[in-house]
């Protein structure tokens, strides 16, 4: 999942969660599929949330899929305990394990409710930008300059994290869309980059992917 | 700000959708910070942010309400359904997410034995919960969260304070910090280190 270019999915308006598919058993630990639900939990409400700010249908697609993804992990990882079960107290520990899990879900399944108000005409929420701007941490949009430094740049090397503040969950490039992009990651000239954090954050962030002393098209320019 | 947008401040007379808006903001900060809250007390098996969630969660409740009853008072002036839908749906939505922090909670506040699966997962995340102690003479101390720029600095986002015995939640930028504060934060790897450093660095 991690790094996959996206095509373009345009196409594909409506839900793409196949209902009644065989879910395959995957010979993986309890704790990697765990970590993999939380780390998702986290990503698709920050991503549900900035496809309405941007009117963005792939990334609203992408929200689904992984709305899907989370479905196949909840019943894998109800497969794996249950083979791990051996006695009452595994029984009762690993309750609370897929307890989580399902809230995990169920934070997954909220994130796909709210894409689909993308559905709904546009001109109904032109408030939401400005909901989604004023809250604490904020969604912003920034693109790299070819000449910023951080063109060319893996996210870790680029330190984006750490000198901004700005956490990187996705990126816009000619092939597609790069969803929770990895530390290895590069990035290129022309990235859009779509980030969450603090207005000051922001600031710096605008900075560092322009050129110094030179003006580029305004964040979020038209694409 | 065109006609259309909504207004945020209250000086300017008009009503449009800023009140509901406020409200539905309010609830999606209180959704997620009860989240990453519910992730901490996993992760640390502490009972006191659980019942905070619990705590949080009427909140949620009655800001679920109140952006429901809000956006059909506006109704009434601006006729605009959709719009209405949109906020409401929205409500609904955050709830959910506040509901799934609760239920995390549950499983907290239930006294069987943690399984450790669930502290390794929790660490080998992307989004790191970590606490840090402040040190006497700390640069971070008597100034507020925003005078530190702790998050545009470090990355972390500070979700409790622990001062004395007891918790302060969702902590905003004009929270002062002082020395023996524990900060309970979440953020990336990389920035667990720069806010521990923060933390130790003596102001001179």
């Amino acid at each position: 999942m991690k790094n996959l270019v996206v095509k373009d999915k345009s196409h594909l308006r409506h839900r793409s969660k196949v209902k009644h598919e065989e879910i395959e058993y995957e010979p993986r630990s309890v704790r990697e599929i765990l970590t993999e639900m939380k780390d998702i939990s986290e990503l698709i409400t920050d991503l549900a949330y900035s496809a309405l700010v941007l009117d963005s249908r792939e990334i609203a697609e992408e929200v689904r899929e992984l709305e899907a993804r989370m479905d196949r992990l909840n019943y894998q990882i109800r497969l794996t305990a249950l083979i791990a079960s051996r006695s009452m107290e595994d029984a009762e520990s690993l309750t609370g394990i897929l307890t989580v899990a399902s809230a995990a879900e169920n934070i997954s399944n909220a994130a796909g409710d709210i894409v689909d108000l993308i559905d709904e005409e546009i001109d109904t929420r032109p408030f939401l930008p400005f909901i989604l701007r004023d809250a604490d941490e904020k969604f912003n949009v920034a693109r790299i300059s070819p000449e910023s430094e951080l063109a060319g740049k893996t996210i870790a090397d680029s330190k984006i994290g750490t000198r901004t503040g700005a956490i990187v969950i996705a990126v816009n490039r000619r092939s597609g869309w790069i969803f929770d992009p990895s530390k290895d990651f590069r990035l290129r000239g022309n990235d859009l980059l779509i980030v969450r954090g603090t207005q000051d954050g922001y600031n710096n962030l605008q900075r560092l992917s322009k050129h110094a002393g030179q003006f580029t098209e305004k964040a979020g320019g038209s694409r | 700000m065109s006609g259309k947008l909504p207004v945020r401040e209250e000086e300017t007379g008009e009503v449009d959708f800023s009140k509901t808006t406020r409200l539905l903001l309010e609830l999606k900060d209180t959704s997620e910070l009860m989240v990453d809250l519910a992730y901490s007390a996993l992760l640390y098996d502490n009972e006191d942010i659980a019942d905070e969630i619990f705590s949080l969660e009427e909140v949620a409740d009655d800001l679920e309400k109140d952006v429901q009853l809000s956006a059909m008072e506006d109704l009434k002036e601006h006729k605009d359904v959709k719009k209405g839908f949109v906020l409401i749906r929205l409500a609904t939505a955050m709830e959910k997410i506040a509901d799934a922090a609760v239920t995390i909670a549950d499983v907290v506040l239930r006294d069987i034995e943690r399984n450790p699966v669930v502290c390794l997962s929790l660490r080998d995340s992307k989004v790191r919960i970590t606490t840090v102690t402040v040190e006497s003479g700390s640069i971070l101390a008597r100034r507020s969260i925003g005078e530190n720029k702790i998050a545009s600095k470090s990355g972390m986002w500070i979700i409790a304070i622990r001062k004395d015995r007891k918790y302060y939640y969702g902590p905003d930028e004009n929270t002062m910090i002082s020395e023996g504060d524990l900060l309970l934060a979440r953020g990336p790897k990389e920035g667990e280190s720069i806010l521990r450093e923060m933390a130790r660095k003596k102001r001179r």
